[in-house]
C-alpha cells in the first residue's frame, strides 16, 4: 500500500506543479486585465462563436471582458477539481456526461431563475439535476447521407440495418458520444417501447445492433475519416452524425446532407454551468443568462446548425421543426458506458 | 609511463551520457515505474488481480493474438520488400543512392495520418488496387480492402519500411563484394555464397530492422484507428482507450505492461536467436 501511495503522491505534486505553472503562464494576462474579467472554459471548438457571438454582447452590456480557454470537456473538469479551493474559472461549457463527476464532486453551482431569469424560458428537457447546467444549444443527431450515392434519403433508423447496403453503412464507435444513438435507437426498434424505457434495455439493443454488422463499412473514432469515407461514395451514410458537422460540410460543397428519421432524432451534449466558487458571480450568471436569451440563441443557432434550447427563438431555417426529440439519460450512461463500451468490442468485433 | 585505461566510471566521456540518461529518467523511467506500480497495486496494496482478471477473458487473448499476428505480418511483408532493397541501395551509384535515400527518408516527415487517408484512397473499392486486379482478371467485382487486417499490414509496412532499409542498408554497404567473388573463385554456388557468406554478415542489420519494426507496428495506435477501425482491437488501442475514454489507469497500465513484456520478449528473443544462428556459421 505504502509504494503505490508514495507514487500517487508524487504525481500529485507533478500535477500541482504543471498546474502552477499554467497559472504563471496564464497570470501576466490577468494582471494586465482592468477592466473586470471573466474566465469561461469550454471546449477548443467552441472558442469562435464564444468569440464572435457570445462575448461581445455579454462585454458590451457589463463592460467587461470575457476570456475563453478552450479545451477538452474532461480537462475543463481537472482544472476545477486542481483549484477546488480557489477557482479561477467562473463558467464550464462542458458535455453533459462531463458535468456528472463535476456535480458529485460539489464544483458547481446551482442556475437558479433568481440569478438567470431566462432559464424561464428554457425548452423541457434541457434543465438538469435541479439546474446544476442547462443545455444552450441542441445539436442533434440524424442519418448523414451521400445524396450522389443514395437517390433518395434514409427515411428511418432502420435503413441502415438493409440489406441493400451491405458494406456501406459508417457507424461511429460507442467510445465516440455519437454513438450511443445507434445502440438507443436499436433498442427502440427492436422492442417497440417509448424511448425512455428502451433506451435502458441494453440487451435487447446489442441484439439488433449485432444484426447491422454486414452492413458495416467501419466503425470510426476519429470523425473526418468518416466524413471522408462519405464523401469520396465509399460510405452511403452515417448512421447517427450531427447535424452541425454534417450541415458545415454540406455548405462547404461536400456531397453530404443529413436525413431526419421518422422516428426522431437525439439531442447532444452542450451544457453550460456555474462554477461554484468562481470569481465574479454576478457577471457568471449573467453570461449564463445572456447565452440563453434570445438574441444569442438566435444567433447561436444558425451559426452552428444546432436548435434553440429557448423556446421563444425561431428555428432556423433548414433545421426539423417538428421531429421527436430524444433526451439520453446521461446519468444512466456515465454508470454503464464501460460495460457497453466492453460488449461493444466484443458483439462488434470483426 | 605506462596508459592505463580509465575505468568506466571515472572517463570523463562518459559524462556526455548525462544528458540523455536524465532525460530518458525523467520522461521515460519515472512514467514507467509508474504505469508498473499502477498495474500491480489494489485496493489492499500488490496485487496480480489485474492480470489475472485480463488473462482470464478470452476476448483479450483474441486482443493480443490480432496485436501480434499483425506485428508479425507487417514485419515480414518489409523484410521481403525491405532487404532486396537494402542491396539495391548500397549497391547503386552515388547520384541514384541519393535519389533512393531521399524517396525513402523524405516519407518519414510525412505523418502517419497523411499516409493513412492516402491508403484509405488506394486500397477503397474504386482504388488503383481494385482496378490492377479487376484489369488483370484477378478479380471479378470489386473486393472491399479498405477496414480488413490485409488493408492494415499494406498500410502499416509501407509507414515501417524504412526502419527496415536503413538498418540493413548500413551493414550491407560495408560488406565487401569480393567476398561473394572470393566464394565463387572457390567454387560455390551464388545461393551458397549468400546463405553462407552475405546472409550471416548482414544480420546484425537483419536484427536491428526487424526488432525496429517489430516494436513499432506491435504498440502502433494511430494506423490502426485509421486503417482498420474500432471494430479490431490490439493492446495499444486498449490502453489508449483505457486511459483516454474509460479512465481506467488500472486496465490501461496492465495492458501496457503486457504489450511492454510481449515486445521486449520478442525482440530480445529474435537478437538471441540471431546471434547463435549467427554464430554457428
Amino acid at each position: 500500500m505504502t509504494k503505490p501511495r508514495a507514487i500517487a503522491l508524487n504525481r500529485r505534486t507533478i500535477l500541482a506543479a504543471a498546474g502552477a505553472a499554467t497559472a504563471a503562464l496564464a497570470a501576466p494576462r490577468i494582471l494586465l486585465a482592468q477592466a473586470k474579467e471573466l474566465v469561461v472554459g469550454g471546449a477548443a471548438s467552441h472558442k469562435n462563436f464564444v468569440e464572435t457571438i457570445i462575448a461581445p454582447v455579454v462585454e458590451k452590456k457589463y463592460g467587461c471582458k470575457i476570456v475563453y480557454e478552450g479545451t477538452r470537456s474532461l480537462v475543463n473538469l481537472e482544472k476545477m477539481q486542481k483549484n477546488k479551493d480557489k477557482q479561477y474559472l467562473s463558467v464550464v461549457q462542458m458535455d453533459d456526461p462531463v458535468m456528472i463527476p463535476a456535480v458529485a464532486e460539489g464544483l458547481l453551482e446551482a442556475i437558479t431563475p433568481g440569478k438567470v431569469p431566462n432559464i424561464a424560458a428554457l425548452k423541457p428537457g434541457t434543465i438538469h439535476m435541479d439546474g446544476m447546467w442547462v443545455n444552450y444549444l441542441q445539436p442533434w443527431l440524424g442519418i448523414a447521407y451521400n445524396p450522389k450515392a443514395m437517390k433518395t434519403a434514409p427515411t428511418s433508423w432502420a435503413d441502415a440495418y438493409d440489406p441493400k447496403y451491405k458494406g456501406r453503412v459508417i457507424l461511429p464507435s460507442l467510445q465516440n458520444t455519437e454513438g450511443l444513438a445507434n445502440l438507443f435507437m436499436a433498442a427502440f426498434l427492436a422492442t417497440g417501447k417509448p424511448m425512455p424505457e428502451a433506451q435502458k434495455d441494453i440487451d435487447a439493443a446489442f441484439k439488433k445492433l449485432v444484426t447491422i454488422k454486414p452492413n458495416l463499412l467501419t466503425a470510426y473514432t476519429q470523425m473526418p475519416q468518416a466524413y471522408n469515407l462519405l464523401e469520396q461514395g465509399e460510405g452511403f451514410m452515417i448512421s447517427s452524425a450531427i447535424s452541425q458537422v454534417a450541415l458545415e460540410r454540406k455548405q462547404a460543397g461536400a456531397p453530404v446532407d443529413i436525413a431526419v428519421p421518422k422516428e426522431g432524432i437525439f439531442a447532444m451534449p452542450s451544457g453550460v454551468a456555474l462554477v461554484k466558487g468562481g470569481p465574479q458571480p454576478e457577471l457568471a450568471a449573467a453570461y449564463i443568462n445572456e447565452m440563453i436569451g434570445p438574441e444569442v440563441q438566435a444567433k447561436l443557432s444558425s451559426v452552428t446548425f444546432s436548435l434553440p434550447t429557448n423556446k421563444d427563438t425561431p428555428v432556423p431555417a433548414g433545421m426539423p421543426t417538428n421531429a421527436t426529440m430524444f433526451g439520453v439519460d446521461w446519468k444512466f450512461v456515465a454508470d454503464n458506458r464501460p460495460d457497453w463500451v466492453k460488449r461493444w468490442d466484443r458483439d462488434m468485433a470483426m | 609511463m605506462k596508459l592505463r585505461a580509465p575505468s568506466a566510471w571515472r572517463d570523463p566521456v562518459a559524462l556526455l551520457a548525462l544528458p540523455a540518461v536524465v532525460y530518458l529518467l525523467v520522461v521515460y523511467a519515472y512514467p514507467l515505474l509508474w504505469l508498473l506500480m499502477k498495474s500491480f497495486s489494489g485496493p489492499a496494496g500488490l496485487t496480480l488481480q489485474p492480470y489475472v482478471a485480463f488473462m482470464s477473458d478470452p476476448f483479450n487473448w483474441r486482443v493480443i493474438g490480432n496485436t501480434l499476428r499483425v506485428a508479425a505480418w507487417v514485419t515480414v511483408v518489409c523484410f521481403l520488400i525491405g532487404y532486396p532493397a537494402a542491396f539495391a541501395l548500397a549497391r547503386a551509384g552515388t547520384v541514384m543512392q541519393i535519389v533512393m535515400l531521399v524517396s525513402i527518408i523524405l516519407p518519414l516527415s510525412i505523418g502517419a495520418v497523411v499516409k493513412a487517408f492516402a491508403w484509405q484512397i488506394v486500397l477503397r473499392r474504386d482504388g488503383i488496387v481494385t482496378q490492377i486486379m479487376m484489369g488483370l482478371g484477378l478479380w471479378d467485382e470489386p473486393q472491399r480492402l479498405l477496414f480488413t487486417e490485409t488493408g492494415l499490414v499494406l498500410g502499416a509496412a509501407n509507414i515501417f519500411l524504412p526502419f527496415m532499409i536503413l538498418p540493413i542498408y548500413s551493414v550491407v554497404k560495408l560488406i565487401d563484394p569480393r567476398l561473394s567473388e572470393a566464394g565463387a573463385t572457390r567454387g560455390a554456388t551464388p545461393l551458397y555464397c549468400f546463405t553462407h557468406v552475405t546472409l550471416p554478415l548482414t544480420l546484425p542489420g537483419v536484427v536491428s530492422g526487424i526488432a525496429f519494426v517489430f516494436s513499432l507496428s506491435v504498440s502502433m495506435f494511430v494506423i490502426p484507428s485509421l486503417l482498420i477501425g474500432d471494430r479490431f482491437q490490439t493492446l495499444s488501442t486498449l490502453t489508449g482507450r483505457s486511459f483516454l475514454l474509460m479512465r481506467n489507469e488500472q486496465l490501461g497500465s496492465t495492458t501496457a505492461v503486457i504489450l511492454l513484456a510481449l515486445a521486449v520478449a520478442i525482440v530480445v528473443g529474435s537478437t538471441w536467436l540471431a546471434g547463435r544462428l549467427g554464430g554457428k556459421t
